[in-house]
């Protein structure tokens, strides 16, 4: 009995003691000079950039009232790898969960965060717009971490661009980008800054939270003569294992312990390189490498810049498999999938001239109507696929079933796939293909699994290669997953996951300010992916109006092809049959007879019918009257 | 295929050897018609028609040599200079070569009036006689003794640098190794073509061989001309893509499709073989645009119009509705040279002739030739004339 009331006691103590955070943020412009070589416009917070890590602890609850003051664009804001359970509109993404937020509006981000802690992020989900700097750590604190530390630090990594994301995506999904090169970043940002002096005390572990914060390229992270301690992935503890660097890729988070040195000689430098492999072009002026430093407080001199050799740098690394990080709580293999799911993924370019991303031939391009909104206005048709839209790349799944996504990566670039409100086991990550004609595709008949294998939720994908991916239908809602190569999510590298829809209707409802949002923004929030509803399924299955991707480039001749040819030919023939008169009359009018002809013609115009007219022939051969 | 013929070269070369060759047959005539008393006297009679020969001869051969050498130079200084805009360059080559290749090819069809243009100006060079008394004893003796070198060298070399400029326009798109074939199987050409011409006078088959050959080379320079538009807009479109999309690939994103009226991916005239050949002779891409067809449709149309012009002026003596307008007139040149009153009528070129048949050529007695021709032409007063089509035929 005593026991009951213990855990009573435990329960209610867990549940006071859960604070709710209460944020007002101001979403705005904000002039910044994050890599000290240009002042641009950043997109801060309350005024202020880079923004606010927030903090809370397990069961808290967050409020975030987002206003959006930017001038003339929406935003939105999503945070990456909680699980919003049962709060799948509070999730984030464009046109999935919710309608974008219009100048001047606010929007309530209502949420718990239950069975989680670690190291997360949040960012704007309206396009590439987090990579204006609308994105910022978020920390989930354990009240029993299974380690020891001293400090508790963060750090953020990412690439910074010169121009405005908006500019960018113009010139880059463009038919004069024809082969789809990403847009190359100008600089490194450490902590959203660079040349770092990070303060160590001699003896003290550290928690180091790194997260990649940027749109594209991951990094290479290591401090000369330290080693890291992996403790946790994407908010999940890992066996410890120690290695001399990580690889951190777009979206994902790593929390190392560093142990500082107990008597420290001199102070390090605390390198980060970027992935050259993933940039299609290095102009000759890029940093690649950026050096920063720890500094332990008996000041000695700092080492000076490591230079840019990334190659030679990145050669004498060994940063730690993603694949071979076990989870700490040692989860076995789930089951044999309920539903599987293959995605081919090819990069093409459509009849616009522009290269998108498909997955088995479907680029996703965003529904009329928030997926979340037909989920909750379809009613009994919910279920089915169809209304979702054609473009949307959706996927219906079944309450509690084991899905396995198989991705077979066509293209030889690297890929981060990142799921929302999951975590997923990887089963299978191949090495790289050969080349580009020849992608290593799974083949389930040979596949081995590890028996624990590793838990995240953004995984990189090697070029040509595949991965293979479980994960538990727990949690009712409409879930986004796609590249986190944000250029390629904008290509159309995604697809839309629509788990338990109908009780997702049970549960959950749209409350009234997001309702008012859609309605200033002038997005309907019920109906199919075209925004057709009505009473009969035949309504609900009516795409009319729905959008859609570009049709493929002709192949061959169209008809204004052959119309075009057959006028070449046509003209063509003509004006041969023109020279050809020409050339004819000269041999007409050079005849004698001819001539003969003529002058008979003359003379009877004159009058004259004498025939016997003698003719004398001049030096030139021609006929003379005497 | 291209690599080793270029095709607008051999047509450039056949047509400037075959107008040598009428020269050389004009002063040929004009020997064998009595010129410089050669029909008195066989001994001066070979030693001008050597002359001749020589003197032709030697003007190809000092052609070639300078136009090898101008190949030479710039294909092993200036080459490099076009690749950053190849294919800018490329069209302007191509513009180039049309123009060229449309003024001289419906001459090559009236080639009576070549050989009648040439006789007059030969005739004019060998009667004109210096005005100062005095000079006639310097340059003009010597001119006068050796002008049937003289004038044979003079022209076929004028002709060949002419050929040799042309050529230059045309072929500096092509490697280096496309020149040799085409230069001699072009020379061998004209050579051949007019000597038959001499021989035989012109004939039926020989026009309609002249004719198809006009033909072959207004295909090609309808296709020349698309190809330069098609030039063109690939520049642009490598300028606005940062780099040289079609390098080395047929298929998606290596074109404008916004400007594309047929693709395929097949076929490619700078990277598949033998498609080289057809693109040279009909102009034809596989990734086509509105600039190429288009542009293609109205080369024709300016070719079968200026015909019909033509067609219309050697018939009623002027252009359509314009009463006293020649084509000859609408150059600018013509008036600013004062040619229209140069123009002979059939008694003056009559009188021309019998002056050179009296003028004594590589005789030390030159001097009387002026006098025996003046008289001459008292003899032709009356002439009939046949009909204004020979009139105007003769101009």
């Amino acid at each position: 009995m005593h026991f009951i009331y213990v855990i009573w006691l435990f329960i209610w103590a867990g549940i006071i003691t859960a604070e709710t955070h209460t944020f007002h943020f101001n979403v705005s412009y904000v002039t910044a000079n994050p890599d000290g070589l240009l002042d641009r416009r950043m997109i801060g917070i309350n005024n202020h950039w880079p923004n606010p890590t927030i903090r809370v602890k397990k069961n808290d609850r967050v409020e975030i009232y987002l206003t959006n003051f930017l001038e003339n664009r929406n935003t939105s804001l999503h945070f990456h790898g909680l699980f919003q359970k049962d709060t799948n509109a509070m999730d984030g993404p464009e046109m999935v969960t919710q309608c974008p937020i219009p100048p001047g509006e606010t929007f309530l981000y209502n949420f718990t965060v239950t069975d989680q802690v670690g190291t997360y992020w949040y960012h704007s989900h309206s396009g590439s717009q987090y990579g204006d700097g609308l994105r910022g750590v978020f920390i989930i604190e354990d009240d029993d971490y299974p380690f020891d530390f001293q400090q508790d630090s963060v750090l953020t990594v990412g690439e910074h661009y010169h121009k405005e994301t908006p500019a960018i995506m113009k010139s880059f999904m463009s038919r004069y980008n024809p082969t789809g090169a990403e847009p190359i970043p100008q600089n490194i940002l450490f902590n959203e800054t660079n040349n770092v002096t990070w303060t160590l005390n001699p003896g003290e572990t550290t928690l180091l939270r790194i997260v990649n914060v940027g749109l594209f390229v991951a990094h290479y992270i290591y401090i000369e003569d330290h080693t890291l301690t992996i403790v946790e992935i994407d908010g999940g503890y890992v066996e410890q294992v120690e290695v001399d660097s990580i690889y951190i890729a777009p979206g994902q988070r790593y929390s190392v312990l560093i142990q500082a040195k107990k008597s420290p000689q001199q102070n390090y430098r605390f390198i980060c390189v970027l992935d050259y492999e993933m940039l299609d072009l290095i102009p000759s002026d890029l940093q690649l490498v950026s050096t920063n430093w720890v500094q332990y407080t008996n000041t000695k001199e700092l080492p000076g810049s490591i230079g840019n050799d990334y190659k030679k740098i990145i050669e004498s690394l060994h940063p730690a498999e993603e694949f071979n990080l076990i989870p700490l709580e040692k989860v076995p293999l789930y089951p044999e999938p309920d539903y599987t799911i293959e995605l081919n993924f090819t990069m093409e370019v459509l009849g616009d001239g522009i290269t998108y991303a498909l997955f088995n031939g479907i680029s996703y391009v965003p529904p009329k109507v928030p997926t979340l909104m037909t989920v909750l206005s379809g009613g009994e048709y919910s279920t089915v696929k169809e209304i979702y839209g054609s473009n949307t790349n959706s996927f219906v799944l079944q309450p509690n079933e084991v899905v396995e996504i198989i991705l077979n990566n066509m293209d030889p670039g690297k890929h981060p796939f990142h799921l929302h409100g999951h975590t997923f086991q990887t089963i299978v990550k191949s090495k790289s293909g050969e080349n580009e004609d020849e992608p290593l595709i799974y083949n389930p008949e040979n596949a081995t699994f590890p028996e624990y294998p590793m838990i995240r939720d953004t995984v990189q994908t090697n070029p040509n290669g595949h991965i293979v991916i479980r994960f538990k239908a727990e949690n009712p809602g409409v879930w986004f997953f796609h590249c986190h190569v944000d250029w390629h999510l904008e290509q159309g590298l995604a697809i839309t996951l629509i788990e338990s829809p109908l009780i997702t209707q049970e549960k959950q409802t749209l409350i009234d300010n997001h309702k008012n949002v859609c309605e200033s923004a002038k997005i309907p929030v019920q109906g199919n992916a075209a925004g057709n509803f009505g009473s009969s399924k035949k309504s609900w299955l009516n795409l009319h109006g729905e959008n859609v991707q570009f049709s493929p480039l002709p192949v061959g001749f169209t008809l204004k092809g052959y119309i075009a040819m057959a006028l070449c030919t046509f003209v063509a023939l003509y004006g041969v049959f023109s020279i050809y008169k020409y050339g004819m009359e000269d041999v007409n009018s050079d005849n004698i007879e001819n001539k003969i002809e003529k002058l008979h013609k003359l003379l009877a115009d004159c009058g004259e019918t004498d025939e016997s007219a003698m003719f004398n022939l001049n030096s030139n051969g021609e006929a003379v009257n005497q | 295929m291209a690599n080793v013929f270029n095709v607008q070269i051999f047509f450039i070369v056949f047509r400037e050897s075959l107008e040598a060759i009428i020269v050389v047959s004009v002063l040929l005539a004009f020997l064998k018609q009595g010129l410089g008393g050669a029909t008195q006297d066989p001994v001066v009679y070979k030693r001008l028609l050597r002359q001749v020969w020589v003197g032709a001869v030697l003007g190809v051969v000092v052609c070639l040599v300078i136009g090898a050498a101008f190949i030479a130079t710039f294909y092993t200084l200036g080459n490099d200079i076009w690749s950053k805009s190849e294919d800018l360059w490329e069209g302007i080559f191509c513009i180039i070569a049309t123009v060229l290749i449309t003024f001289m090819g419906l001459a090559m069809l009236r080639v009576n009036k070549m050989k009648e243009k040439w006789r007059i100006k030969l005739a004019k060079a060998l009667t004109k006689t210096p005005a100062n008394k005095k000079d006639r004893f310097k340059i003009g003796y010597l001119a006068k003794k050796y002008a049937m070198f003289i004038l044979p060298f003079i022209t076929t070399l004028r002709e060949g640098l002419e050929a040799v400029v042309f050529v230059g326009g045309v072929g500096l798109s092509s490697p280096a190794t496309a020149f040799p074939l085409p230069v001699i199987c072009g020379l061998i050409a004209g050579i051949a073509v007019g000597s038959i011409l001499y021989y035989s006078g012109s004939t039926v088959s020989l026009q309609i061989f002249l004719i198809i050959s006009t033909c072959i080379l207004y295909l090609i320079a309808a296709g020349l001309f698309s190809r330069g538009v098609w030039g063109f807009e690939m520049h642009l479109f490598n300028n606005q893509t940062g780099g040289d999309a079609a390098e080395g690939a047929s298929g998606p994103g290596t074109y404008d499709i916004a400007k594309s009226v047929w693709h395929v991916n097949c076929c490619n005239p700078e990277i598949d073989n033998g498609w080289d050949v057809f693109n040279a002779l009909l102009g034809w891409q596989n990734s086509a645009t509105y600039g190429s067809v288009i542009s293609y449709n109205i080369y024709w149309l300016f070719i079968i119009v200026t015909i019909l012009l033509m067609l219309y002026e050697e018939k009623h003596g002027h252009l359509p509705f314009l009463k006293g307008v020649t084509l000859r007139s609408l150059n600018p040149m013509y008036h600013i040279k004062g040619k229209k009153k140069n123009e002979l009528t059939a008694e003056e070129k009559e009188a021309l002739f019998e002056k050179v048949k009296a003028a004594r050529i590589g005789d030390d007695s030159a001097e009387d030739g002026t006098h025996e021709a003046e008289n001459s032409s008292l003899v032709h007063e009356d002439v009939i004339e046949l009909d204004k089509l020979d009139k105007k035929q003769a101009l």
